[in-house]
């Protein structure tokens, strides 16, 4: 071996390890994020007025008085994210279909550039699009008694139509890698369109498809700025989707703005909130990955 | 090959302040006087201002209610030539009072009650001496919507349970709808707050809170927004937020009395406090500016009061005020 090889070596070894340096740090970023919250929750739930069981059954959730049941924020946020899942999955997928299967390339053309204008919208955008269009369109066909001016419906719809882009692109590519060969074969013997796309094409993507909609589930129970804005700033255990509910994401975000003062409770409160949170899109996201990885079918 | 070498150690150098974090601020060392913002004929004792000559940035934060004062009171000190930066965060006054006693990160605080023992030694563990700047008095609105016809006046008592105990507006009184009460009062750090538990619930705030119905915002917009929403709905805020929306907002007079300049004046509406802002003397002499911006304040604050929505706090609280700023500053 040369001096001269050598030194090539260590020269292409730098930008290497400059890479997996970063590499490392988005690591560390993620662990450190943990850290802290499991640190910070471990503060709430050392409170001796807190306990777990309290925490996870409770229906009222006031910190400031000593009620710490989390069930009302949970239950908006899980109302907020059902309306936008029944929202954007129906519509997504049809867009996705018409994509893939039927869009001229013309039609394509225009309709792609537009989803991709309407995932570029700032969720600040949508949270006043909730208030001051979606809110207001509820309370002229329900009625102004029945829709109150902040209500999980709205904030919901409007979820549903920001997670729009990414179900229809992230669908329409699931659908975009089924082999062209099973569309052709079923042609062959004798499918109309219609029926090669949904009794073929649609069951061979449903691996992807899945994971799409788990995915879209946890970005619309993580939003925050469109519930902050318009589903309601107080806590209230409700089945009625007209009424103003605060979610756990809306809960974090009036605390965390300059609400209470550091070590009270409240203020630890939003770590274990946010822990939870972590907690449910994470599970969500590696159930996401369980499906494509397992259901993933090989066509070849 | 050093060619590579080279090539990389400046994407590296280009690299690495970015990592590192932004540029530290370098302090611009002021070759003239400090001081030589003080100009012009004095106002009521206090020396005069010239805003062109004051330097440097100011910070502030806390009482939503006391922002818009502080942000007029801002505006015509830029107007008048003041070239620097004036933060001024709206986030409530407990939380102001923590920015500045407890993390030392603000010039002055804003808060709409006095400032808690706790709070005062908490600032001095920190090594700051609050000092007390009265600059108006503030009616603390009870509104509805417009659309609301029922409720022109309620008692002290009636409040109360209007804001705790009562599901229906017919539970306080009969003669009224037998609707869903619909609550939006400002957040559990809020001067506002604050001073409604203690005025109307003898300074508990768990009634308040275990209210059904009940949004809390910081944000007092928000709240107008929800009031305006439904005629069944009630909050309260500062007036100054009743004054900017008064076309789309019902004030309620309490035991009879209307929220106006004379009630506040003689005392006889139940709701009216004080608005403070606060400094420190150590700050004061180290930030000119923050002095200068506290001069100008106490100087003009009455020119401005009524136009934001407030009131005149009386001459000898303001007096008050101006000999502490003077004792802060050694004159």
């Amino acid at each position: 071996m040369t001096t001269i090889s050598r030194k090539a070596r260590i020269t292409s070894r730098i930008p290497e390890t400059i890479m997996f340096l970063f590499a490392l740090i988005s690591i560390v970023i993620t662990v450190g994020i943990a850290v802290i919250l499991i640190r910070e929750s471990y503060l709430f739930f050392n409170d001796p007025a807190v306990n777990l069981w309290g925490f996870l059954t409770g229906k009222e959730w006031q910190p400031m008085i000593d009620k710490f049941g989390f069930l009302p924020l949970l239950n908006a946020t899980l109302t907020t994210s059902v309306i936008a899942m029944s929202l954007g999955i129906p519509v997504g997928l049809s867009v996705a279909i018409y994509l893939s299967e039927y869009a001229t390339d013309r039609t394509r053309a225009i309709l792609k550039p537009v989803l991709e204008v309407l995932a570029g919208i700032p969720t600040i955008v949508y949270g006043y699009f909730a208030l001051t269009f979606m809110t207001p369109l509820l309370r002229s066909l329900f009625g102004d008694g029945v829709v109150e001016i902040y209500n999980t419906a709205s904030a919901g719809l409007v979820i549903g139509i920001l997670v729009l882009p990414m179900i229809a692109t992230m669908a329409e590519d699931a659908i975009g890698a089924v082999p062209k060969e099973l569309r052709l074969a079923a042609y062959a013997l004798g499918g109309t369109k219609l029926e090669t796309t949904f009794k073929v094409v649609i069951p061979a993507a449903l691996s992807g498809l899945s994971a799409t909609f788990l995915l879209a589930l946890s970005r619309a129970i993580g939003e925050t700025m469109v519930v902050a804005l318009a589903a309601g700033a107080g806590p209230n255990l409700t089945a009625n989707p007209f009424d103003a509910a605060e979610t756990i994401t809306g809960y974090i975000v009036r605390i965390s703005g300059g609400d209470v003062s550091y070590n009270s409770v409240d203020y630890n409160s939003i770590f274990a909130l946010g822990l939870v949170l972590f907690v449910i899109t994470f599970t969500l996201n590696l159930i996401s990955r369980k499906i494509s990885n397992r259901f993933h079918q090989e066509y070849e | 090959m050093t060619k590579r070498i080279i090539v990389l150690l400046l994407v590296v150098m280009a690299v690495l302040p970015v990592i590192a974090g932004g540029s530290k601020e370098i302090a611009q060392p002021s070759q003239e006087n400090p001081m030589a913002w003080m100009e012009g004929p004095s106002v009521n004792g206090l020396p005069g201002v010239n805003p062109i000559k004051v330097r440097g940035n100011i910070i502030s934060a806390g009482s939503s209610t006391v922002y818009p004062l502080s942000e007029r009171m801002a505006e015509r000190f830029k107007e008048e030539g003041y070239s620097g930066n004036i933060t001024i965060d709206s986030i409530g006054s407990g939380a102001g009072f923590e920015r500045f006693t407890v993390a030392g990160e603000t010039d002055i605080a804003n808060a709409s009650r006095p400032i808690k023992s706790a709070e005062i030694e908490a600032a001095k563990k920190i090594g700051r001496n609050p000092i007390e700047f009265r600059v108006g008095t503030d009616a603390l609105a009870v509104t509805v919507s417009k659309e609301n016809t029922f409720l022109e006046n309620v008692t002290m008592k009636q409040l109360g349970q209007i804001f705790s105990t009562a599901e229906l507006w017919s539970d306080v009184d009969p003669s009224w709808p037998s609707q869903p009460i619909q609550r939006f009062i400002p957040g559990t750090d809020s001067g506002t707050f604050d001073y409604f538990a203690e005025e109307v619930f003898d300074k508990q705030f768990e009634p308040l809170l275990a209210a059904s119905n009940l949004q809390l915002s910081e944000d007092d917009n928000i709240l107008v927004q929800g009031i305006e929403g439904s005629p069944y709905a009630i909050g309260f805020f500062g007036y100054a937020y009743y004054a900017a929306n008064a076309e789309s907002l019902h004030i309620v007079a309490i035991e009879g009395v209307q929220a106006s300049a004379v009630n506040v004046d003689n005392g006889t509406y139940p709701l009216a406090r004080p608005l403070f802002i606060y400094s420190d003397a150590t700050i004061m002499n180290e930030k000119p500016q923050v002095a200068a911006f506290i001069d100008f304040y106490l100087s003009y604050v009455d020119e401005e009061v009524i136009g934001v929505g407030y009131f005149p706090a009386n001459e000898e609280a303001i007096e008050r005020g101006r000999t502490a700023w003077l004792k802060a500053m050694g004159m």
